[in-house]
């Protein structure tokens, strides 16, 4: 038992966090303040030189995903960055990762390569507007028509749909058959016969993933995941599952970056002839900021490994560390926001934007209430009375 | 070729011996101990009989090697023992008896003391007949350990101590004291040295019990030392090494005694989710209640999180690693206060009957606050981190 990293992990991060503080987060402001179009462009460009750094491959070999090293990687990106993490992990991990874990072998060939290179962008298209974490509520349905499937249905915010060459679609492929057996993910190009992206939606934060509805009208999907119908929800399931430790990488980074800005500005910012960090008020936030964002991140490398190795209480654990980061980083931005004062109220602060960008974590793919529900049914499950 | 295979990655397993080890404990723990708890913490009493069964569990000397009566534990498994008993419902006020006795006594002594000094104390230690206790804590010295004001003062072979401490840990109950006084405050705390006292000396003696708000079956009380004449072998570590000695008894601070509270919490998990499922209001169990839900979520998430930071001490240790000083107040801030939070919200889920003696959940919740004062407060812990992110 070894519970800190690897002497390769802990150099694989630190090439990658030298990395993305070079290369990316120097554009963190400017996506963050640019028109919708123009954010298209620049998150096109955010991609392409993440796989520069090697930031997209790492933890991915093969037909498996090393977590700990996906973890690793998202972590420094999202301190650099939040939104190019986000955006980078749709097309990568979510739509990617999918592909890599359940694809058939034909359509890991056609896409994969492609997707890890940021050549095409990729997208994971579920949630609507009447189904968020009640995935069984969702509308989209899929019917046969000859060889091919065609789509029908609206999915309301898909992260990177403005952008994206390749969608990841849920949909009921027969209704009759429930959730379990009757869901799966369809491919579609874009382009796709019947296929129309929406406008793209502002957001309070990580305002520079291109953002945007994409309704579907008989639309042709070139194929379902894996070819075998009825596996949607297992598969959903899994990757948002392996995703909460990537919310978790979102949350501990934006966590890292603000405590850097803040310790900083400790020292920096005077006040009645000394440092304000060296007063208890403010040093001891900063340590509570350690405190919660340190834990948060041990959470998210153990649920990391108990789904690398397969824990049955793998699930569990990742909601615990989704849970945990997400309400963490909502403190420490907001107690950075109060170090920074006046200060981080200016709007183009660093600590404004992290402030917008910290709240996604608490609302995404889960939110705190559906966490704490799953977590809590499972705990009380173990007692139920005989 | 790919940049970034990983081959090697950190490793949060138990080893199956590991997993029969906690298991046989805590089995031991809840048939054999835990059911004489509740009448030891009412009585507010040291018990004899639960350190017997310790004793006989052979846990006493759990980290010390086998030729001094000990089982040559790791220092994981030293918290998967604590952690065991106290997920069986164990009291923490035994179990800290045990931690002040096994990390802070015995090992000191085994870690720093004379080939002499091993043979004659460390075996009646490990096996339970003598008891242990450590006594640096003062009425003018807490945090500020440094500064404690009791003087050794050298004559021939001898030194004569003065001075008084108290929160002493099985003081009442000791054979064995590890004392420390300094031998020149001049040089502050390089002249602070540990002193090994034997109950019986004279000019050492002990006050009555303290009355505690938890933890109530450990027996503190302070230690007086009025011209208490100590031969020189009796030092420990040698002169001016006292210093060194009380540090180290951070490292374990941060692990092996924190491991019960990790215990007690596991302890409230299971029956706050044994008491949701069976307790019925407006005729259907309170689980069915998101209020009741979602504190069992947070206490589920905080046993996770705190065993993540005390095991993660404990493995550096077990390593060879230095204590990270940061990872160390992580452990005890958040197992101190977010310990305390956790076990009031039991003591919520049970309600009226939570409030009663005869649930552990309001034990646990009285014995869950020494976890933010012992050892270093919380907030001396927030110094400690905010120090080293200022300096940094």
């Amino acid at each position: 038992m070894d519970y800190q990293l690897s002497p390769l992990e802990v150099k694989m991060q630190q090439e990658l966090a030298a990395f993305c503080k070079a290369e990316i987060a120097p554009r963190a402001k400017m996506l963050d303040s640019s028109s919708r179009p123009e954010v298209c462009t620049y998150m096109k460009e955010n991609l392409k030189i993440l796989f520069r750094g090697g930031c997209l491959e790492a933890g991915h070999i093969g037909d498996v995903i090393d977590l700990i090293a996906v973890y690793l990687a998202g972590e420094e990106i999202a301190k650099a960055c939040p939104a190019t993490f986000l955006s980078a992990r749709a097309s990568t991990f979510l739509c990617g990762g999918a592909l890599r874990l359940f694809g058939a072998p034909d359509q890991k060939q056609r896409y994969i390569p492609d997707l890890m290179k940021a050549e095409r962008v990729g997208a994971f298209a579920y949630s609507e507007e009447q189904a968020g974490s009640d995935t069984a509520a969702i509308t989209t349905v899929a019917h046969k028509d000859g060889n091919t499937w065609r789509l029908t249905g609206d999915k309301n915010v898909v992260v990177n749909a403005p952008i994206a060459d390749i969608f990841l679609v849920l949909a009921y492929s027969e209704k009759d058959a429930g959730t379990d057996s009757g869901m799966s993910i369809f491919i579609c190009d874009k382009g796709a016969r019947g296929l129309r992206i929406g406008e793209p939606v502002e957001t309070m934060g990580l305002r520079g993933v291109p953002l945007a509805g994409i309704s579907m009208n008989n639309c042709v999907a070139a194929g379902i995941l894996g070819d075998t119908p009825g596996k949607g929800y297992e598969q959903i399931t899994r990757i948002l599952t392996m995703g909460k430790v990537g919310i978790a990488a979102l949350c501990v980074g934006i966590g890292n970056a603000c405590m850097e800005i803040s310790v900083k500005h400790s020292k920096e910012r005077k006040s009645f002839g000394k440092p304000i960090g060296l007063y208890q008020d403010v040093g001891f936030r900063l340590a509570d900021m350690f405190t919660i964002n340190d834990l948060g991140r041990m959470l998210a490398l153990r649920a990391a490994w108990a789904i690398n190795t397969g824990e049955h209480e793998a699930d569990i654990l990742a909601a615990c560390a989704k849970l945990f980061a997400s309400e963490a980083v909502t403190k420490i931005a907001n107690w950075g926001m109060q170090i920074f004062a006046g200060h981080g109220y200016v709007a183009g602060s660093d600590i404004e934007r992290f402030y917008r960008d910290a709240k996604f974590g608490e609302i995404c793919e889960g939110a705190s209430e559906i966490q704490r529900s799953l977590i809590a049914r499972s705990e009380l499950d173990k007692f139920l009375p005989r | 070729m790919r940049k970034y295979a990983q081959e090697v990655s950190m490793d949060f397993s138990l080893s199956q011996e590991q997993r029969m080890f906690r298991e046989t404990v805590y089995r031991y723990g809840r048939d054999e101990i835990a059911p004489l708890c509740e009448e030891a913490d009412l009585k507010g009493e040291f018990s004899f009989e639960i350190w017997r069964k310790l004793a006989s569990l052979g846990i006493l000397g759990l980290p010390l090697p086998e030729e001094f009566g000990g089982s040559a534990a790791s220092i994981l498994n030293c918290c998967l023992a604590g952690e065991a008993l106290g997920h069986a419902g164990v009291d923490g006020g035994s179990l800290l008896a045990w931690g002040a006795h096994t990390y802070l006594c015995a090992h000191n002594i085994y870690a720093f003391g004379s080939e002499d000094q091993k043979r004659k104390y460390v075996p009646k230690l490990a096996s339970g007949e003598w008891i242990g206790c450590m006594g640096l804590t003062e009425p003018g010295a807490g945090s500020d350990a440094a500064s404690i004001s009791t003087t050794a003062l050298k004559k021939g072979d001898r030194y004569v101590l003065n001075g008084s401490k108290t929160f002493i840990t099985n003081a009442p109950v000791a054979d064995v004291f590890v004392v420390f006084a300094n031998v020149n405050k001049a040089i502050k705390h390089e002249g602070i040295t540990a002193f090994i006292i034997e109950k019986g000396t004279p000019g050492l003696t002990t006050g009555k019990p303290f009355h505690k708000m938890g933890c109530k079956c450990s027996s503190t009380s302070e230690v007086f030392l009025t011209d208490c004449e100590v031969p020189e072998e009796n030092i420990l570590g040698g002169e001016g090494k006292g210093w060194f000695i009380a540090l180290s008894g951070v490292e374990w601070d941060r692990c092996t005694l924190l491991s019960p509270m990790l215990g007690a919490a596991l302890n409230n998990l299971d029956s706050c989710a044994r008491y949701a499922n069976e307790r019925q209001q407006f005729k259907r169990p309170i689980r069915s209640f998101q209020a009741i839900q979602h504190r069992i979520a947070d206490m589920k998430v905080f046993v996770e999180a705190v065993r993540l930071a005390v095991y993660r001490v404990a493995s550096a240790k077990d390593n060879g690693q230095m204590l990270n000083p940061l990872q160390a107040a992580v452990s005890k801030v958040y197992a101190g206060d977010r310990g305390f939070e956790m076990a009031s919200e039991a003591v919520q889920i049970f309600g009226g009957y939570g409030f009663m003696h005869e649930y552990p959940v309001e034990r646990n919740f009285r014995d869950s606050k020494l976890a933010a004062i012992g050892g270093g407060t919380s907030d001396i812990m927030r110094m400690i981190v905010s120090r080293i992110m200022m300096m940094g």
